[in-house]
């Protein structure tokens, strides 16, 4: 071979290891990417986004012996199995976590079901309120004098049973839970907050270490230190939280256990490194031209900080934003111990949350572990994330167009 | 006339480095003065001590007496804020703020407190037209000043400097970085605002400093060489160095 051929032939190998690790990296992310959509795509719907996470459930039971209820009006695309003497049709459906479930399709408008009586709650004189089965609720169980039905025995055997049933002394609806509003709710308080208490005092530091402080080698260990927070495993930020921020928060707030506040807190250290360090990175870039342009038309040295220097580092500062949203939105380790893991409906800063993430583990962590819904709730985080990076971006340039 | 400085015995060292080695001279008033000598001569150090933008720089110190409008400039009380309005500084480099047009002319005057909206309206459209920019920014005084051509720029950090109103304005080769029609410009300009303000200004090319200004000083390695009339230093020159630099035999 002469010497241009194997530079040649070198040259080719080099670029197809280029070539090749980089399409296996593409490949694997995609891969990742197909799989949460594949499984999670189908639960991603309004209802689980702005729906309750807790079940309700309603006990009723009627005093009324079978009649006949033959007439129906039906227009669902399921098969109804309908129990004519009692008046009540049940369907074979899915629920939002994607589990099989029997619904109740129909009730005849006359059906005893319109009037039952609820077993748990009475009015003021003693007697049970009367409710009315509704339609979409699933089945959970049911004790009637030929037996006990179950909801995972299936519509038509539980339509059979009633069929033959001469009392129902007991039925168990449920308004199945599984929505995650809470969870988005919360990840959204969490965010505000934690921006809110770790924004000033990252941006103040940069200022501090980029404007103020002279190079003594102090400052380059505090930021040395710095550099290397960023780089401790948050369940060690978690265990702060736990140790500091939870009893503070319990002595200061008054909160018992973990809240929303002190994960916020335990945030807000996890996030003060990358505040500072993508501050200063804006406001190193920033030419001394312009600083010495300020102080010498007789501007303090506040004045410059304040009115030329960070606002031109303004763009950089969102960047360190959005890293600290996408931080906020996947951090789990740290919240577990902080906020804890308790999904809820209604969401308050002084109580027990849990973030989208932690919400991923919860469901995931349980004896059964529900992929699907887990990867609709990665759909879900990877959207959010996505709306926010181009919110930032597009701030960033309105910013940018109006400076430079 | 009267003197507007006067330096007396003036030494300056970045640490051990001494790089202006006792200077004496008066500037006056209502003249234009022009620093000419080689790269690393100190006249733009010299230049920087009459406004103390030198005060930046942590291993600068000044050993000296630099007396502005008779007071003692490096004196523990003179406030060195109020120096720097009085005596104003465009740089080589145009260097107007990422702000508007409008807010880079206002922002000296804001930062001395002036809120009043229709004051810096005038001071805005004074400084404008001072600086010869007014023709071409009226109409967009509320977009962005980085849109504007190098010579523009270098015409709005005139107006901003003349914004507010000081006694000197020092400029630093400030037409090093321009085209010549925007140099051209800039001299007229120069030779305009002779009438009302003291200039000191620091050049490479010495036929912009035969062209605009009054006095002419020759600095090398850190000593004022020569300093006179700009026709006499230039014609007849008194020492060899000088004239072996302005017939550009070095430097």
């Amino acid at each position: 071979m002469t010497r241009v051929q194997k530079r040649r032939l070198y040259d080719k190998v080099a670029k197809g290891i280029v070539y090749l690790f980089s399409s296996i990296a593409i490949m694997i992310l995609g891969a990742i990417i197909l799989y949460v959509v594949r499984t999670g795509a189908h639960l991603v719907t309004w209802d689980i986004i702005v729906g309750d996470a807790s079940d309700i459930n309603t006990d009723v039971y009627v005093i009324e012996e079978p009649g006949d209820y033959s007439s129906f009006l039906y227009d669902r695309e399921e098969e109804l199995y309908f129990s004519e003497s009692w008046g009540i049709g049940f369907i074979n459906t899915y629920d939002k976590e994607g589990h099989e479930i029997v619904e109740v399709g129909y009730i005849d408008p006359e059906s005893p079901f319109m009037n039952a009586l609820d077993k748990n709650n009475k009015d003021e004189y003693g007697n049970p309120n009367v409710v009315s089965v509704k339609v979409g609720t699933s089945v959970e169980k049911g004790f009637l004098d030929n037996g006990i039905i179950l909801g995972i025995q299936g519509a038509e055997h539980i339509s059979n049973m009633f069929e033959s049933a001469n009392e129902v002394n007991s039925l168990t609806v449920q308004i199945h839970g599984g929505g995650i509003r809470g969870s988005i709710i919360a990840t959204f308080y969490l965010i505000i907050l934690t921006l809110a208490i770790a924004l000033p005092i990252g941006v103040s530091t940069a200022i501090y270490f980029n404007e103020y402080a002279k190079k003594t080698r102090f400052s380059e260990v505090i930021r040395y230190l710095v550099d290397l927070l960023t780089g401790v495993p948050s369940i060690i930020y978690g265990l702060l939280g736990a140790a500091v921020f939870i009893p503070l928060m319990n002595n200061v707030a008054g909160t018992a256990g973990g809240s929303i506040l002190s994960g916020a807190l335990t945030m807000s250290v996890i996030l003060l490194p990358v505040i500072i360090k993508s501050t200063e990175e804006a406001l190193k870039v920033i030419s001394q031209d312009v600083r010495n342009a300020s102080l010498a038309l007789g501007a303090s040295k506040t004045q410059t900080t304040f009115k030329v220097v960070l606002p031109s580092a303004v763009p950089g500062i969102l960047t360190g934003v959005l890293l600290s949203i996408g931080r906020v939105i996947g951090e789990s380790a740290a919240l577990i111990f902080a906020i804890g893991a308790a999904i809820k409906d209604q969401i308050f800063f002084k109580e027990r949350a849990t973030t989208l993430a932690v919400h991923i583990w919860t469901i995931m962590g349980g004896e059964a572990p529900n992929y699907e819904l887990a990867s609709a709730i990665a759909i879900i985080i990877l959207i959010v994330v996505v709306i926010l990076s181009l919110l930032v971006k597009l701030v960033a340039r309105r910013l940018n167009k109006a400076w430079y | 006339m009267g003197n507007i400085f006067e330096i007396r015995n003036l030494d300056l060292y970045y640490g051990d480095f001494q790089a202006i080695k006792s200077i004496d001279m008066d500037i006056k008033q209502n003249e234009v003065t022009a620093f000419i000598g080689p790269s690393g001569c100190g006249k733009s150090t010299f230049l920087r001590v009459l406004n103390r933008m030198n005060d930046l720089i942590d291993t600068c110190r000044v050993e000296g007496d630099v007396s502005f409008e008779g007071q003692d400039a490096y004196a523990d009380k003179f406030d060195v804020i109020e120096l720097r309005t009085k005596v104003g500084m465009v740089f080589q480099k145009p260097n107007p703020f990422p702000m508007s047009i409008y807010d880079n002319v206002a922002y000296g005057p804001r930062c001395q407190g002036i809120k009043d909206k229709r004051t810096l309206d005038l001071i805005v459209e004074k400084s404008l037209r001072q600086s010869a920019l007014w023709d071409e920014v009226q109409d967009r005084l509320k977009s962005s000043a980085m849109g504007l051509s190098g010579g523009q720029q270098q015409r709005l950090c005139i107006a901003r400097t003349i914004a507010m109103e000081p006694d000197v304005i020092l400029m630093d080769e400030p037409t090093s970085a321009l085209d010549p029609i925007a140099t051209q410009k800039i001299e007229e300009l120069i030779l305009e605002l002779k009438k009302e303000y003291t200039i000191v200004i620091v050049t490479h090319n010495m036929q912009q400093a035969a062209r605009i200004s009054d006095k002419t000083a020759f600095f090398m390695l850190g000593e004022l060489i020569e300093f006179n009339n700009t026709g006499d230093l230039f014609s007849n020159p008194k020492m060899k160095k000088t004239e072996e630099y302005i017939t550009g035999r070095f430097g």
